[in-house]
């Protein structure tokens, strides 16, 4: 009789390792969780396997199916969601290696691309065939099509385009029979957000814009109000691609991080991007002013519009980061806005945000911090605060991945929540496909509790005490 | 007892970890990585798996084993990688600076870099050939001085291989009439390869000839046409000559420096028309790491009949030739597919001539046109230069 190495190793040769060092480098992705909370899942996989062909991926479900190993399918595992850690060992399919771009259809301004191909490359290569990205995120420079697509999400471009969910037409997905299921229009809904639980995505078919030359504008508005006010109007009556929202507080940061002047004091700076040409500056003047703001300089948004994939800058001078992240309808953001800054008034919060088709903002409110220090869990508790605050407002959660698997029902909505547990029942009836991302790896002795439910409960309970709790650096470098 | 790579190394290694620290594990490193591809495609192979597997060596969770240092060794020092930081980690810095360390644990080097080491020891030069050689490349026009403001340093991969760049620069200042020094016979290898890859007892060896080489021709500026040579020289020399306590009061210049200075002043003037399609190559320790990349393009807009294409990766995005690191030493497959992959691109502008300036990148060009079976021609900037210049 084989075993399970063999077998993988027959099937899939050089693609699969085993070998430990390799396997410990799947061990984490962008989050910097304390190892207390890590020792409790099996975050290590067992074996990787590197897909090279979608053969290798069919090869792979095929053999977890059938031996009931647990995937957990990664691309560049560019989100700190824990979506792309293994709790329960296993294998850990990385699909990054799937980067080719299958087809481009200029004439309908469609891509066929396989999930490992990265934003930016995707970029270059359809700027061939006169095509660019409708939409891409920050990280665009490392991540993938199909990574974004699975654990959902905006950024450059949302204004007028959406979400990556709302940009992708067609999707091929490899089950743990080993077959390939091509989903399209409203089916393919559950596999958004869903960071692979319900199969591991071989292809999507992208909807895309014709490349145009963008140029980029800067506001400044004094407060979130006009914030709010000037976004709403802006995405009626301007012909704007791309809205990034920065507060004074991030400005501040970022310019000490890059040793420039910061672009504003105080307030915030919106920085959009219009195609040349269309966009009517003495209209954005007079919106500007309109709302107390005035336009800046050309250098100001030349520079911003450049560093667009650079928001973790800042991190130079943390040495690390506390994120927190959520989606808040215009109409709610500035009294969200006021109360983040009420409930953390001992730290220097940095506030970066997209703006959203139909009157949203995707916002992340950054507090610098040290992974390393002795109280760091502690103040882990402030990320949660702007979440928990957004919701007041009519906010709700950006992505689940592992550590907000608790909260899928509020990010989803009722009827995609039920319809997402209906197929899992039915192509996953094991929970071998990404176990622990749909509601939290579960504890032994306590299967009522989730470690995600864990966290957000465990949080709640001590931001009173992480708000009190500011971080000091002590060093500059 | 975790193996923990040599700290004494490090100078600065509180800086360094700190830098660690501020890893973001973007990944936008892994993304531009010219050796990350030969790894499988396993994120082991990655920058951000090195800088994470450094860490965690640091604080005691990771062992330094030997398929560690040979990833760690698997680095052409392009650069890339550090350009495309958001954090702006010194990445570089921090790969030479672990290299130190495994070579202090005598984990390192790789074989191929310690047959390196024993040429340097022997000839002071990484090609083990006889100084007598250095300045075969001279020709008879060649008219340099005993003493002058500019002393040339041909580099080991110039005088001993390469030398069309290296004749065609000082051909040109001959004919412009610039005095210049050249010691051939006495100038000892700048030492990066041993600095690359982390031997740095052997280097300071070298340097410490170097250095005092040149307080004795009372040069004020050293001029070369090596980007690996340049860097050295330009960066590593000030901090190594105030180790050893010796005097360095020059000023190093690459050749593309002199020459876009000549043609500033108007002391230079390209006029004989060259009618070439050419794609110029940005060497990586001349582009990224000393910022050259308007001075070779200015250059080229100078020569009359030259029309640049540039190829999808150029200037800071610039791909590698695969050869430095000590990776052309130790991996050669690699190296050279590296090289062939960058020659592609520039077939794929369409230009006929593939232009650069360094003699490291020029030699790995010349072989990888040859695998491909190319018809793309390869030059020099300066014999480019100095076809317009004329006689």
């Amino acid at each position: 009789m084989k075993t399970p190495e063999k077998e993988l190793r027959e099937a899939l040769g050089t693609a699969v390792t085993f070998d430990p060092q390799i396997l410990r480098t799947y061990d984490h992705d962008l989050g910097e969780m304390p190892g207390p909370l890590m020792a409790m899942i099996k975050h290590v996989p067992e074996v990787v396997v590197a897909a090279r062909s979608v053969q290798d991926v069919t090869r792979a479900m095929a053999i977890a199916g059938s031996l009931r190993i647990p995937v957990t399918p990664r691309a560049q595992a560019t989100s700190g969601y824990g979506g792309a850690i293994p709790c329960k060992g296993g294998m850990v399919l990385d699909v990054s290696g799937l980067d080719r771009v299958l087809a481009i259809n200029a004439k309908e301004a469609i891509v066929d691309v396989e999930p490992g191909v990265v934003w930016e490359a995707l970029s270059r290569t359809l700027a061939k065939a006169g095509l660019d990205n409708r939409v891409c995120p920050t990280s665009a420079p490392s991540s993938t099509v199909g990574g974004w697509f699975a654990m959902g999400g905006v950024g450059i471009g949302s204004l007028r385009y959406g979400s990556i969910r709302d940009n992708v037409i067609e999707i091929d997905v490899a089950g743990l029979d080993g077959r390939v299921t091509t989903y399209a229009g409203e089916q393919i809904e559950p596999f958004h957000q869903t960071c692979g639980t319900l199969g591991v995505i071989t292809r999507l078919r992208l909807a895309c814009r014709k490349a145009e030359a963008m140029r980029p504008a800067s506001v400044w508005l004094p407060g979130a109000d006009q914030v709010a006010r000037f976004l709403a109007q802006a995405e009626a009556q301007l012909p704007v691609y791309s809205a990034c929202l920065q507060s004074s507080g991030y400005c501040a940061l970022r310019a000490e991080a890059d040793g420039h002047a910061p672009a504003i004091a105080a307030g915030f700076l919106i920085t959009l991007a219009a195609p040349e040409a269309t966009l009517d500056e003495a209209e954005l003047a007079s919106l500007a002013q309109a709302h107390g703001g005035r336009v800046l300089g050309q250098a100001v948004a030349s520079r911003e519009w450049a560093e667009r994939f650079y928001p973790m800058r800042i991190k130079k001078i943390g040495p690390s980061v506390l994120v927190g992240e959520f989606y808040i309808p215009l109409s709610g953001f500035a009294a969200c806005i006021k109360a983040v800054q009420a409930a953390l008034p001992r730290d220097v919060l940095g506030l970066e945000a997209f703006a959203v088709r139909n009157g949203s903002l995707a916002v992340l409110v950054y507090m610098l911090d040290d992974a390393g220090a002795l109280l760091y869990p502690l103040r882990m508790g402030k990320a949660m605060i702007p979440l928990r605050l957004a919701q007041r407002h009519g906010g709700r959660v950006y992505a689940s991945g592992m550590w907000f698997a608790a909260e899928r029902r509020k990010l989803f909505g009722p009827d995609k929540f039920t319809a997402v547990a209906r197929l899992k029942k039915r192509l996953d009836p094991h929970d071998l496909l990404n176990p622990g991302k749909t509601g939290g790896p579960g504890f032994p002795f306590l299967p009522f509790l989730s470690l995600s439910r864990l966290i957000v409960i465990g949080t709640a309970m001590i931001a009173p005490l992480s708000a009190r709790l500011p971080y000091k650096r002590s060093k500059t470098f | 007892m975790t193996n923990k790579i040599g700290a004494s190394a490090t100078s600065n290694a509180e800086e360094l970890a700190h830098a660690m620290d501020t890893c973001a594990r973007c990944g936008f490193c892994k993304s531009v990585c010219p050796t990350y591809p030969f790894g499988g495609g396993f994120e082991a192979s990655s920058p951000r798996a090195k800088v994470h597997f450094l860490k965690e060596n640091q604080e005691g969770r990771a062992e330094l084993t030997p398929e560690w240092v040979d990833r760690l060794y698997r680095c052409t020092t392009c650069e890339r990688c550090q350009a495309v930081c958001q954090t702006g980690i010194p990445l570089v810095h921090l790969w030479e600076k672990a290299r130190a360390g495994m070579v202090e644990k005598g984990l390192g080097p790789m074989p191929a870099h310690k047959k390196l080491r024993a040429a340097a020891a022997e000839f002071g030069n990484p090609y083990g050939e006889p100084s007598s050689r250095q300045s075969q490349w001279l020709l008879p026009e060649h008219a340099p001085v005993e003493r002058a403001e500019i002393l040339i340093f041909g580099g080991c991969t110039a005088s001993y291989r390469m030398p069309a760049m290296l004749q065609s620069g000082v051909t040109i200042l001959t004919r412009l009439g610039i005095p210049y020094a050249y010691a051939g016979g006495e100038e000892c290898c700048c030492a990066s390869p041993l600095l690359r890859t982390g031997q740095l007892e052997a280097a300071q060896e070298l340097i410490s000839r170097n250095l005092d080489l040149f307080a004795r021709k009372g040069a004020t500026r050293i001029v070369t046409p090596c980007g690996g040579c340049s860097k050295t020289l330009k960066f590593d020399y000030p901090a190594w000559a105030r180790k050893l306590g010796k005097p360095f009061d020059v000023e190093v210049l690459h050749f593309s420096e002199v020459y876009v200075s000549l043609i500033r002043e108007g002391r230079l003037k390209p006029r004989t028309r060259v009618d070439r399609t050419v794609t110029f190559h940005d060497p990586c320790h001349v582009g990224r790491s000393q910022g050259l990349f308007d001075e070779p393009r200015e250059i080229l807009a100078a020569i009359p009949g030259v029309r640049l294409v540039e190829m999808a990766h150029c200037r800071e995005e610039s791909r590698c030739c695969g050869a430095g690191g000590g990776v052309k030493a130790n991996y050669p497959e690699m190296a050279a597919q590296i090289a062939r992959d960058r020659v592609s691109e520039a077939i794929e502008t369409g230009a006929d001539t593939l232009v650069t300036m360094c003699p490291f990148c020029q030699t790995s060009f010349s072989q990888a046109i040859g695998e491909l079976q190319g018809t793309i021609q390869l030059m020099g900037l300066e014999q480019l230069l100095l076809e317009s210049v004329g006689p």
